[in-house]
């Protein structure tokens, strides 16, 4: 059985607590697909892990709420706010099983593969070799979402995963799990192989 | 084609269909709340009938597939991950439940898809505009106009923007960004520059 931490209150700002869980339970998603796809224990991990940073934030979340209501017409549009909270809970949850799919080796099916062809954004493991392009660079400087529609969900290095990379410069041999068109795709994994010198 | 081939196609689909359909409801519904709209939020609520009817579709599917022994885990991974695409569809109606439920919603819900000084606009793509016929990634709207495309109406059908899309004339776009760029992209869908 996994240890449930207490959670204490700190006063946060509602707005950004939310905006972070939604950010959380979208990258979990993505990350979770991946894991699945990827068949990989150590992105289920991250997922997992994840997971505990969200039902934290959701108590936090609801202890500011609480105190935020003063009289009834605040208690009835809170309760809104939330449900909201409670929902992105819900999704990463969802993503949490699918990461339980991979952890209790409950088997990937070879369709799964096959459905990730087919939709509308795709998946992908690319690794940096010595002499691409995006050696040296960070995520952010890489501005991949604006020029190729690609968006790096995580960078491992060795054994370690950097989760939603932004300041993280990459380096050879890196691999990064990607998501966007196959089109998109397509390029990352040239410019990270060292076949184009150009992204676009 | 034999018939498992033809089984496992449908399955194939059917899961396709699942998880675009439970991203598209998430998008529907956060931008239901964004602007506290009542139409997007029962679009949502339809589209979960929808996903409901495919959901047990594919589940029937799956466990028609007479596979050998070693198979069954991997088809319960299939049926695991249709009952996860389908938790998500379920959450984004709730969202979208919690805009039917409210005469307002909290003005927090709105700050949090929208950062401050944001607008929300819907605009007709008229014929004469220069979008039509390009992708959104060759029509730059972001760069063009700061504006960012939520969605795209297309007839009785929403489209999911995706760098591909194809932007057609009589096109709906909801598209959310700073109040400067409106008149921008008030331009650029009228043809009117």
């Amino acid at each position: 059985m996994s240890e449930v931490e207490r959670v204490e209150y700190t006063p946060v700002s509602v707005r950004e607590t939310l905006i972070m869980m939604k950010d959380i339970s979208e990258l979990m998603i993505d990350l979770a697909y991946s894991a699945a796809l990827f068949n990989n224990r150590g992105l289920a991990e991250e997922v997992i892990e994840l997971e505990r940073r969200m039902d934290a934030l959701v108590y936090v979340l609801n202890m500011n709420l609480m105190l935020a209501a003063r009289d009834k017409e605040d208690a009835e549009s809170l309760a809104g706010v939330a449900k909201v909270g409670s929902l992105t809970n819900n999704i990463s949850d969802a993503a949490a099983d699918i990461a339980g799919i991979v952890l209790n080796n409950i088997g990937i099916h070879p369709i799964v593969r096959e459905v990730f062809q087919r939709t509308e954004e795709h998946l992908a493991r690319v690794s940096i070799s010595e002499n691409s392009i995006l050696a040296g660079k960070t995520v952010e400087d890489m501005d991949l979402a604006a020029e190729i529609g690609v968006d790096i969900i995580a960078v491992r290095r060795g054994r370690h995963w950097m989760i939603n990379p932004e300041k993280e410069i990459v380096m050879p041999e890196d691999v990064l799990v990607a998501r966007g068109t196959a089109e998109g795709i397509d390029k990352l994994g040239r410019a990270a192989r060292g076949e184009s010198k150009d992204l676009v | 084609m034999s018939e498992d081939n033809q089984l496992f196609e449908k399955i194939c689909n059917d899961l396709v269909e699942l998880k675009d359909t439970s991203e598209l409801m998430m998008d529907l519904a956060y931008s239901a709340l964004l602007l506290n709209s009542r139409q997007l939020a029962e679009e949502v609520l339809e589209l979960e009938d929808w996903m409901d009817m495919l959901h047990t579709e594919f589940e029937i599917l799956v466990l028609s597939a007479k596979d050998g022994t070693q198979e069954v885990k991997g088809l319960l991974g299939l049926i695991r991950m249709g009952v996860v695409m389908e938790r998500i569809a379920d959450a984004a109606a709730e969202i979208a439940e919690v805009v039917l439920r409210s005469g307002e919603p909290h003005p927090v819900l709105t700050m949090v898809i929208q950062g401050a000084e944001e607008t929300v606009e819907r605009l007709v793509v008229s014929e004469s505009s220069s979008l039509v016929g390009k992708t959104l990634r060759e029509a730059k709207i972001p760069d063009e106009t700061g504006m960012w495309v939520l969605v795209v109406r297309r007839g009785d059908r929403w489209v999911r923007p995706r760098p591909y899309t194809v932007i057609q004339a009589g096109d709906i776009i909801v598209a959310s960004g700073y109040v400067e760029g409106e008149e921008d992209l008030k331009k650029l869908t009228s043809g009117k520059e």
